[in-house]
């Protein structure tokens, strides 16, 4: 017997008496290995969490190109010009919790031998992975468009210079000008996000004085998270200026011309002075190519612990993953990071474990001072995560009400970055 | 007979106020998982921002008001959501764990509204 074919075998029996139950045993490298792709509220908070309470006895590597991190939750209200850019950019301060922050960008996930390529060829092995990448756009799903087009036409719905793309047009823009939004198709980032944004252009131009222009939503959904507080509020303070246009209305997105600065519909050819196409999304690319995401382009989960479905290996929450009744949001991917998190010291460390518990809110910025919020508790139920109590911002609600719920939603931002980045 | 009936007897009272005892203090451990839903809105340090610091309180007052949320007795339906699956154990945790800590900023005093 060889070397090489003794130790198979010592493992092989070791292995068939149950001894190597914990992968790091199994892999014979000291330390228990935990590698997270991506760095934002899924990953981040899932990293520091792991280091956080393993205090050491588990190595957390995180992989995220980004030395700070802007985050797309409030970036309406830079939109806006409620918060500055500074306001939302978060540097991670990860190092204190025993995180390696890897500057880089992951290319391949190799899940049988447990390793994660990064752009620059090195390879990380893990016991467990988390797979954090967000979503990526579907840039070919509106006729006309494209990625070089969204120079022209911003999405801004990523992190980034698209938002400052944005807030620069809009900005820009002199009383009488047309905004065409082309809002996206379920399932998506950010739920309400499209109208939040709405609100948010609609308030620069109150505040620039405009009483001449419009922004047309051209929507592919025939209704909208919050929809009946969102349709008060602009009435109420932004009257004749937002038109929602649902299927029946516009009978179907044909294309834009980035060109032309032309949307058209079944219905008619709007000639527009900013275009913002918030197109179709799915799960991040590195999660596609590793085989994780089903028919939908999202990742399907176990409902009880965030695991992936497709790998036991592997963990994938935040947006890329299908958490059922769960929207995709920064408070949910916080959320689901805290189970996973406990899954994986429980798994690596042997630390006790709880059923799973999932909730979410969405503050959604109206005007000055009006606030609207939807949110709920989930817990897994018949293989899904499922709402167990939910609330939604009513209109007609009092001023005290709403100003209220303003307070909370800038608290809540403050709180939850605090938490994930700090 | 009689004396190792006693003992039996004293083993469950025993038994009994451990529990009443871990019911009144609290699982530390469960409590700073639950506590992680928390601090999502609720500052770790203490500081105010917008939504009340939950830091430091005194054990009976935290569980009084968040019992008052799950009870829907009080109104924020973020908080009603946040209590409405809670055990008696679960609050209990939670006041033990964040009665434990003290704040590094702002007040601690619980609000009455």
């Amino acid at each position: 017997m060889t070397e090489l074919t003794r130790r198979r075998f010592t493992a092989g029996a070791l292995a068939a008496t149950g001894i190597l139950a914990a992968p790091a045993v199994a892999r014979g490298k000291g330390k228990p290995r935990l590698v997270v792709i991506g760095g934002g509220p899924a990953g981040a908070t899932v990293a520091k969490y792991v280091a956080k309470d393993s205090q050491g006895a588990i190595d957390v590597t995180m992989v995220e190109p980004l030395a700070s991190f802007t985050t797309c939750f409030h970036s309406n209200l830079f939109l806006g010009g409620f918060k500055g850019w500074e306001q939302i950019t978060h540097p991670y301060k990860l190092a204190s919790y025993g995180v390696t922050h890897v500057r880089q960008m992951a290319t391949g996930i190799d899940r049988d031998k447990r390793e994660v390529t990064l752009a620059d060829g090195t390879k990380l092995a893990y016991d467990r992975l988390v797979v954090a990448p967000g979503i990526d756009l579907k840039f070919d799903s509106v006729p006309g468009w494209s990625e070089a087009a969204a120079e022209v036409m911003p999405h801004a719905w990523k992190p980034g210079p698209q938002m400052q793309l944005l807030k620069a047009q809009l900005d820009a823009l002199e009383d009488g000008a047309t905004i065409v939004m082309v809002a996206p198709p379920n399932p998506y980032r950010c739920p309400p996000g499209p109208y939040e944004r709405a609100s948010c252009m609609a308030h620069v131009l109150k505040a620039k004085g405009h009483t001449q222009s419009r922004i047309v939503i051209i929507d592919p959904k025939d209704r909208f998270s919050k929809m009946a507080a969102f349709q008060e509020g602009w009435q109420k303070h932004y009257p004749g200026m937002i038109e929602w246009m649902d299927p029946k209305m516009h009978g179907g997105l044909k294309s834009v011309d980035p060109a032309a600065m032309t949307v058209t519909t079944d219905l008619e050819t709007i000639k527009a002075d900013l275009v913002n196409v918030i197109p179709a999304q799915m799960a991040g690319r590195i999660a596609r190519e590793a085989g994780l995401v089903n028919e939908t382009g999202y990742c399907p989960i176990d409902a009880t612990n965030m695991r992936s479905k497709l790998d036991p290996n592997i963990y994938v929450l935040g947006d890329a993953a299908i958490a059922g009744a769960m929207p995709k949001s920064a408070f949910a991917a916080n959320s689901q990071a805290k189970v996973v998190a406990m899954m994986v010291r429980g798994e690596l460390a042997g630390a006790r474990t709880f059923p799973a518990r999932y909730a979410n809110t969405c503050w959604s910025v109206i005007e000055t001072d009006d606030t609207i919020k939807v949110g709920g508790r989930y817990e897994a139920k018949d293989g899904a995560i499922a709402e167990v109590e939910g609330f939604v911002s009513k209109p007609g609600e009092d001023a005290a009400t709403r100003r209220q719920t303003s307070e909370e939603n800038i608290g809540w931002y403050s709180g939850i970055t605090a938490d994930i980045f700090g | 007979m009689t004396r190792s009936g006693g003992i039996a007897v004293l083993a469950v009272l025993a038994a009994q106020v451990a529990a009443a005892d871990a019911l009144r203090i609290g699982d530390r451990e469960l409590g700073e998982y639950l506590s992680s839903e928390c601090v999502t809105c609720h500052q770790l340090s203490g500081r105010y921002d917008g939504i009340p610091s939950i830091v430091g309180w005194p054990p009976d007052s935290f569980i009084a008001i968040l019992t008052d949320y799950r009870e829907k007795r009080r109104e924020n339906p973020v908080m009603r959501s946040i209590a409405v699956k809670f055990t008696d154990e679960e609050i209990a945790a939670l006041a033990a764990y964040f009665g434990s800590m003290a704040p590094t900023t702002g007040s601690l005093a619980p609000k009455t509204d």
